[in-house]
Parts: C-alpha cells; structure tokens; sequence
C-alpha cells in the first residue's frame, strides 16, 4: 500500500470515497495488511478486530452508496483500550483487566460508531492510564516509530504509534496529566484534550475524576476537529458532562488569525525547557506573528503550584483502585502500584489544599484569557525518552508542562513544531477559553497549513 | 536546621503505618520523592493567603445553568 492511503486525512478519503476511485473495504484492507507488517515492532495494538472492521467497512460502503454524507463513514479508527467495548475485551494495559470483556460501549465509542467508523481495534495504554508497562509485563510497551529505542509517549502510548506509523486514521486518547498532548508531542501528530465537560468519559475507566478528559488523536488539526465533531456534546450518563453548545469545528478552520491575540506564559512553562524545544517553539510563535497573530508575553504566578496536581492524581486514582490494590496487589506494575499507593499517604487536607492551589490557577488563568485568545507553550520539555530511562524504576515523574491544563479544564491543542537533531518530533500546544475548541483548532490549522511539519513521515 | 518542607523518611514511614499499605523498603526513596514534588506546593502555601473559598457545594435548580 502506498503512503498516500496509510496517511490519508479524514477529508481525502470522504473525496475519494464519494468519487469511487477507493471504499473502505480497500481502505481497511490496506490498513490491515500494515497492521500485520508494522504492529508486531511497534506493539501499538493490544487487540485487533479484523472481522468486525471489516464488516463496518462493507456495511459504510452501503451507506456511501445510499449518498450518506457523514464525514466519519468509512473512517478507519481505533481506541485506547481504556475505552469499554462491547463484547471487546478492554484490559487497560493491565493484567488485572487482561481478559475483560465489557458488554457495553464507552459514549465516545459509541458516538464513533453510530458516526459510522470502522473499528480497527484497541490500541494499548500504560496501564490504567499511569503506569509505563516495565519488561515482563503481561502486555509489551509500544514502540515510538520514529526511533524504537524512544517511548512514544504516554499513556495514550498505541494512539500516537499507531497514527505516526499510519496504522489508523484516528484514535482516542484520554488526558489526566498530558496523556493525549504526550504522545501527540512524542510521534509528531495533533492530539485535543478538549474543555472538561466537553466529551464524556462514561464507560472509560477513571485515573482521576477531576482531572480525566477523553479526546481525540490524529494526524492533522482538521482530522482532529472531525473526530471531536464526533462525539462532543452532553451525555446524562457522566455526570461532569456539559450542555454547553456544540459548535461546528470544521468549519472555520480556514479562517486566518490576523489579530487573533496569543499570551506566551512566561513562568514555569520554560523551567528545564531544552533548548532544541525552545527554538522550534520561538520559530513557531514566529510564524504566528507572520501569519498576523499579535503574540505577547503573560504572567500566570500560581502556576508554581502546578505540580500539585500529583496529588489530587494520586488520591483520586488510590481511591478508585484500593480495593483492587489491596485484594490483588500483584496484578499490578511494582511502579505503577507504588504510584497509586502514594495517594494512599496524601491527608485530606493535603488533597483540600492542591484543590485550593488549582482553584487560584483557574482564577488567575481565566483573568489572562480575559486579554488572549489562546496561551501557546512548549508541550513537552525535552524529546521522546529512550526507554533505558523510562523504564529504570527510579526514573519517577518528570516535571511537565501539560497538568496545568488539566487543572483548568481549558481545551488544550498539541501540535508538531519541528524535529530534534536527532530526528525526533517537537511540539507546542495552544490552549484556550472553556468550550472555545474552535479558537485552538482554528490557530493550530493556520499554523499547520504554513509548515510541512506534519506531511513528514517516520522511518518504520 | 532541616527545612520544614522536608519530607523525611520517618514521616514516609508513619504514613505508610497510618494508611495501612505496603511499600518495598527498597522503593521508600522514589516514594519519598513522589510526595515531597508534589507536597512542596501545598507546604510552601500559607493557606490563609489564598482568598478563595472553592471548593463549594452549588445548587441549582436547573442543570442548564450550572454548565456554563
């Protein structure tokens, strides 16, 4: 199969899908066959559903021959197999859940579905959403496609592989401390950690309430916004999900950013930035400017206290593993099981205190957005990882610069900026007003369509 | 003089005795740096200082205007 068709965007293959000239039998085939060659090095797939895919696939030719116009129909995805499946097994990355099969859909799943995608399989997660799988773990780690050697990022680590690698079109992701923006950051595609509210999160499994946010991953803005056309929009079945409007997202993309006003945090976001990661994100705030964005420095001081959020993350994920935790300790990653357990040793008050600290970053965050459009900061502060690191037990929990919008909820845009001398991806991500996705897409978009960072291709 | 926003070891420990877990002897100093990253914050804060008062309990009659 050729290139053009693994890296396709979701507006190609609705074109070509319609002109006849491919279907998505075609489509999954291909897709499939690269699966087959690519997955058993990249390990991004923790299940395939081949017959099930290919039935989505012949019954979205049906519709297309019927003249359904749903932009998804005959889009080949995948999900993170924290993502409920029905009658597909869901393991969360973990051996606790290896061989769990839900008899529901997730919402989001859901909402895909009935979009009319095809339904490659489930792509693997660290476990539950927090834990990188060390060597022996029941499931293997995913490899980044732009360097073996590198993680791809995580937890949405198999989302990012397999869209790098041009496996799906696109993925879920869920995004408690940067899991979406992580791995988007690491292999060089778009990932949207939407406004909290804005997607739902029933029926995929919980690190942290009030910090977990589902979205989606891909390889271009506009595929993305497609994606999140999919499933945004207000779901009764979990309960932080909002009615706010759903807008169009696809739509005004093509709108420039003359006088679009972008803050640039100056504090904490370039703590330990490496400088390959601070050229390419000043090179990006240049083509911004060019593009006729009016870019300015902002303070938020109360994002010292970001790191903070370990601690909600912790207390929150031991609360909802401790019986699991106490009753089948070993079904658990020794790293990720000491993670967990240290939310065990957080007091009430310590917990209180980080939500105190999080309410004055949201505070202090929405008085800035009063004054910009959209915040612009690197996503990650250094490259991919190698693995020799990530996997040492003692490499513990890198400081970040995604959790700060998790504590605010803010929709969060990750995007490539450029490519390390050492051929790995770099990233910026842009962040906005509540339920403003359509601002950060539409940036993102303006700024992808000025750069040829994400026509570039890994070397798998 | 120890700094008072240090995380000692004893105090990892009595945590760990409080909350009735088990973590390996062997992992108490990653465990310790986990916490003490992500205390430093809440015990450099002076929690008088912060004039919220979120958290709090809304109540609304309507679920539509508590989503904006």
């Amino acid at each position: 199969m050729s290139d053009e068709i693994a890296y396709a965007t979701i507006a190609e293959l609705g074109a070509r899908y319609r002109k006849r000239d491919l279907s998505p039998v075609e489509v999954t085939q291909a897709l499939l066959a690269r699966i087959d060659k690519l997955d058993p090095i990249l390990h991004a797939f923790v299940t395939l559903t081949a017959d099930r895919a290919l039935a989505d696939a012949r019954a979205a030719e049906d519709a297309l021959r019927k003249g359904d116009s749903r932009p998804l129909l005959g889009i080949p995805v995948a999900h993170k197999d924290i993502y409920l499946t029905r009658g597909i097994r869901t393991t969360g990355g973990s051996a606790l859940l290896a061989d769990w099969i839900p008899e529901e859909d997730s919402t989001c799943v859901a909402r895909w579905r009935d979009a009319g995608t095809v339904l490659l399989g489930k792509l693997i997660t660290h476990e539950f959403a927090f834990g990188l799988q060390m060597p022996g773990h029941r499931f293997p780690a995913a490899r980044n496609p732009w360097n073996l050697d590198h993680i791809p990022g995580g937890s949405s680590s198999g989302s990012g592989a397999a869209l790098a690698a041009g496996l799906v079109v696109g993925a879920t992701g869920s995004d408690t401390g940067g899991s979406i923006r992580g791995p988007a950051a690491f292999c060089g595609i778009v990932g949207l950690k939407p406004t909290y509210g804005r997607a739902s999160r029933a029926g995929v499994l919980s690190l942290s309430w009030t910090l977990d946010h589902t979205g989606p991953m891909a390889r271009t803005v506009q595929d993305c916004a497609y994606l999140l056309q999919g499933f945004a929009g207000h779901d009764p079945a979990d309960p932080a999900s909002s009615r706010a409007p759903v807008h169009d997202y696809v739509a005004p993309l093509g709108r420039d950013v003359g006088g679009v006003k972008i803050g640039v945090p100056r504090n904490y976001f370039f703590d330990g930035v490496d400088p390959e990661v601070g050229r390419a994100f000043e090179d990006a705030l240049g083509t911004l400017r060019e593009l006729g964005a009016e870019v300015r420095d902002v303070q938020i001081p109360s994002m010292a206290g970001a790191p903070s959020f370990l601690l909600i993350l912790m207390a929150e994920a031991f609360a909802y593993h401790e019986r699991d935790l106490r009753e089948h300790p070993e079904l658990y990653g020794e790293v990720l099981r000491e993670r967990i357990l240290t939310g065990a040793l957080v007091t009430a008050s310590e917990y209180m205190q980080a939500q105190r600290i999080r309410a004055e970053i949201c505070r202090e965050t929405a008085e800035v957005m009063k004054s910009v459009d959209v915040l612009a900061t690197p996503t990650a502060v250094k490259p991919a990882t190698p693995f020799s690191q990530a996997q040492n037990p003692d490499f513990g929990f890198p400081r970040s610069n995604m959790p700060p919008f998790n504590l605010t909820g803010s929709p969060t845009l990750a995007l490539p900026c450029g490519f390390s001398s050492s051929g790995l991806p770099l990233s910026f991500q842009l962040s906005g007003r509540a339920f403003e996705e359509g601002m950060v897409l539409r940036v993102g978009h303006a700024y992808e369509q000025a750069t040829a960072w994400h026509t570039r291709r890994p070397p798998v | 003089m120890s700094d008072p926003h240090e995380l000692t070891l004893e105090e990892l420990r009595e945590r760990i005795r409080a909350a009735g877990v088990t973590i390996a002897e062997h992992r108490l100093a990653m465990v310790r740096k986990l916490l003490a990253d992500a205390l430093a914050p809440v015990r450099a804060l002076d929690s008088r200082a912060i004039k919220t008062v979120e958290p709090a309990v809304k109540f609304t009659a309507r679920r539509e205007a508590s989503d904006e």
